[in-house]
């Protein structure tokens, strides 16, 4: 089944074209990565998707929902609006975790807000309420077990490294259990030698079968956990295909001539 | 360190509280014969007969307020804190004559034209020299007291300093925008213009000035023995200039107050006040 | 009363009602600078460009012209130009007057403050709680306000201790602060005259003020250093 689905997707920013109409989909289960060179529109594709740019043109679903029609007359509401924004999820380059928060506080936050939200118009007792604070917390607790920073529950971070802040900022997007985890170039800003326990946490991800859009300028990473892989060049998907399909037998010049330079760096 | 700061402010805060609202227990007034309201009390005025804006202004306000400044013997705070002196007195009187209250505010002597036309106050008295600028700027009443402005100098040099032409090669300390600015350029006199009178006389005690030219009232209360300023006393009187209340430019209240001065000066209500404040000389008769 | 030991009592209870006046401006300030000033924040920073326009503009003004005059055009403008001294004569009048002068002097400084503040949290923190599915409230007080106060306290702490030495403006229309008060012993009152130091003494009262607040402010970036921004 396919949980996305794009389709004639268009994007200018003042005047300039970005995304020349995208369609793909991505089948539940499954995981994709977007390469390209950068400038090619793989971040503003992933903003489109999960919701932080309205694009110009075209229709995203995601999960049988139409989070985005150009042609739907009506604006969205704002409960709508939010009610789509859980679909995805999305991990930044730069992490961005609440640096006022502890790491516990930043995966349970969102949740958390979420529940007083439901609460407010139901009456539940105060036990009730605090019985289920207790289970996000300890919700949020094995998921940040999960991607290896139990000992880091309670630390703020500015005590952390790249690479455990970056986990941590996956354990928050999980949290919400998205139909589809985005991830935009999620080592980009890590040191060369801690990337790995990154790339492992979204590996043992894609092994429990999570959905994932993954973009990253790491091709041996890509190579290894995409189901299926689209190559951008210049706001227009150049080539698409299986992982090995396209890292092994790739057919057009340029997706040749960009693994090459990729592979060199 | 922050336990000594607390504590020393603790100690600033609970004064602040005693001096705020705890009543000073201070001897009681040693005159006790004399009060304004007595004194009012005792003397016959022919009732005011007043029409105009500004009257009906203050009337509907149902008070005068008079902007003063702290000036002993004119305007002053007893030890109750009420405000006394001569010419309190004799506000507190005018305003009685008027049927209304009266309410004493301390302004900033350079703004006494704007609170004046900005209403704050209704009238300036203090001691006022009834000088061009003042006579321009307000509706100034006749004079009711006399002054002269009169050099300052050490006690000492008293005898060299007797005369305008000598007084020349002194440095002189003068009241920003005062009559005695004024009659100090008029002089020739080199003068640095302070922030008050009272100024002037620190400038000749610190050395910073000469001398310093100031109202001859004042000077009478505070230079000489028995003052703090001992070593100081004054020479030339170089003009002589009289006081009088300043309304609002076109009030009718000057001229009700004119009424009222000759009243009580034909009554003797003036001299009863005015030997109060030991200012009975300076009575224009 | 010559000597110091008879007039220190007279003058500093004189010095200390002269304080409170001083205080209270102070406190009615910020009470009302604070909340006005996160307004006028939030009108320079409007997408409705004839109100940020305006608003920048009272904010140049305000700003760019001395605290001195705005209290003059205050206090004596409606009697002057209006024939109606809406302050009054009084003290309870001039005390108004100053209050509102210096509100809305120190709003429009804080406003630039919060401005800051509130530009200077990363638009990625706005963007991770979009995506975290968070509305805008709770985004704003769960998300960036903290931050922003953390941004917003040294200058904040600077602008609140030159309001405890502003306030002595407000002599100029009258209200008997601090300053008043010992330049009245300067010129001769409760018979002491001629004496310099209670004025001088004044400044005793400023230091142990924002000694204390320099503590206070201390504390409070002390408390906000568990994290970075």
């Amino acid at each position: 089944m396919d949980i996305l689905e794009v389709k004639n997707l268009k994007k200018s920013f003042s005047g300039t074209p970005v995304l020349k109409d995208i369609s793909f989909t991505l089948k539940e289960g499954n995981v994709l990565s977007v390469i390209g060179s950068s400038g090619s529109g793989k971040t503003t594709l992933l903003r489109c998707i999960t919701g932080l740019e309205t694009a110009d043109s075209g229709l995203i679903s995601v999960a049988g929902e139409t989070v985005f029609d150009s042609k739907r007359g009506k604006p969205v509401s704002k409960a709508m609006k939010r009610h789509y924004q859980l679909l995805t999820g999305l991990v930044f380059q730069d992490f961005r975790l609440f640096p006022q928060y502890s790491v516990l506080k930043n995966v349970t936050l969102a949740k958390e807000l979420l529940l007083k939200e439901e609460l407010k118009e139901k009456k539940v007792s105060k036990a009730e309420k605090k019985e289920m604070l207790a289970k996000i917390e300890n919700q949020a607790k094995s998921i940040i077990e999960s991607v290896g920073l139990k000992d880091k529950l309670a630390s703020y971070p500015c005590e952390l490294s790249g690479g455990q802040q970056q986990r941590a900022a996956i354990a928050r997007a999980l949290i919400l259990s998205p139909k589809i985890l985005c991830f935009d170039e999620p080592t980009s800003a890590l040191d060369p030698e801690i990337t790995g326990e990154v790339l492992n946490v979204i590996s043992s991800l894609a092994k429990e079968g999570r959905t994932m859009l993954i973009v990253t300028h790491e091709m041996g990473f890509a190579k290894e956990v995409s189901d299926r892989v689209l190559f951008m060049d210049n706001g227009i998907i150049a080539e698409e295909g299986t992982s090995s399909e396209i890292f092994d037998y790739p057919r057009s010049e340029r997706l040749k001539s960009f693994l090459n330079s990729a592979l060199k760096v | 360190m922050k336990k000594i700061l607390a504590v020393i402010m603790a100690v600033v805060l609970v004064t602040v509280c005693f001096a705020a609202c705890g009543t000073k227990n201070n001897e009681v007034n040693k005159e006790t014969t004399y009060s304004i309201a007595d004194a009012y009390a005792a003397v016959k005025f022919e009732p005011a007969e007043i029409s105009g804006d500004d009257y009906d202004y203050i009337k509907s306000n149902g008070k005068l307020i008079v902007g003063i400044t702290d000036f002993e013997p004119m305007d002053y705070k007893d030890e109750n804190g009420n405000w006394i002196g001569f010419d309190a007195d004799m506000a507190y009187a005018f305003a009685k004559w008027l049927g209304i209250d009266v309410e004493f505010v301390e302004i900033d002597w350079d703004n006494k034209v704007l609170e004046l036309d900005g209403k704050s106050i209704d009238c300036v008295w203090n001691g006022m020299t009834l000088t061009d600028e003042v006579k321009s700027a307000m509706e100034c009443s006749n004079a009711y007291c006399n002054n002269a402005q009169v050099v300052i100098v050490k006690a000492a040099d008293a005898d060299k300093y007797n005369t305008v032409e000598a007084c020349k090669e002194l440095t002189f300390a003068v009241e920003a925008g005062s009559a005695g600015e004024e009659i100090a350029t008029e002089n020739g006199f080199k003068a640095t213009a302070v922030k008050d009178q009272a100024t002037t006389l620190m400038e000749i005690k610190s050395g910073t000035c000469d001398a310093a030219v100031i109202d001859k009232l004042m000077a009478a209360a505070m230079v000489g023995e028995g003052t703090n300023y001992a070593d100081l006393t004054y020479t030339v009187d170089l003009n002589s200039e009289e006081y009088g209340v300043g309304f609002r430019k076109g009030s009718e209240l000057a001229d009700a107050f004119n009424n009222f001065l000759k009243q009580a000066t034909d009554n003797g209500f003036i001299e009863v006040v005015a030997e109060q404040y030991g200012v009975q000389a300076s009575l224009i008769k | 009363m010559n000597s110091f030991i008879e007039q220190f009592p007279v003058v500093f209870s004189a010095l200390n009602v002269g304080f409170l006046q001083t205080l209270k401006l102070f406190a009615v300030t910020l009470i009302g600078a604070i909340p006005l000033g996160l307004i006028i924040a939030m009108g320079s920073m409007s997408k409705f460009k004839p109100l940020s326009k305006a608003v920048k503009t009272v904010v140049w003004i305000v700003r760019g012209s001395p605290l001195m005059i705005q209290l003059l055009i205050i206090y004596y403008f409606p009697g002057l130009v209006f024939n109606n001294p809406v302050w009054g004569g009084g003290e309870r009048g001039r005390f108004f007057a100053a209050c509102v002068a210096f509100v809305i002097n120190y709003a429009c400084y804080f406003s630039e403050i919060y401005r800051g503040g509130i530009e200077g949290v990363p638009i990625g923190q706005h963007e991770a709680g979009i995506v975290l599915g968070m509305s805008k409230g709770q985004i704003f007080f769960k998300v960036t306000l903290l931050q922003m106060i953390k941004r917003i306290v040294p200058p904040m702490s600077n602008e609140i201790i030159t309001l405890v030495k502003d306030t002595s403006l407000a002599r100029i229309i009258a209200l008997q602060e601090i300053i008043w008060a010992g330049q009245a012993f300067l010129k001769g009152s409760q018979g002491i005259s001629g004496q310099i130091w209670p004025l001088f003494f004044t400044g005793v009262y400023y230091l142990i003020f924002s000694g204390l607040l320099t503590i206070l402010f201390s504390g409070i970036e002390k408390k906000l250093s568990y994290f970075k921004i």
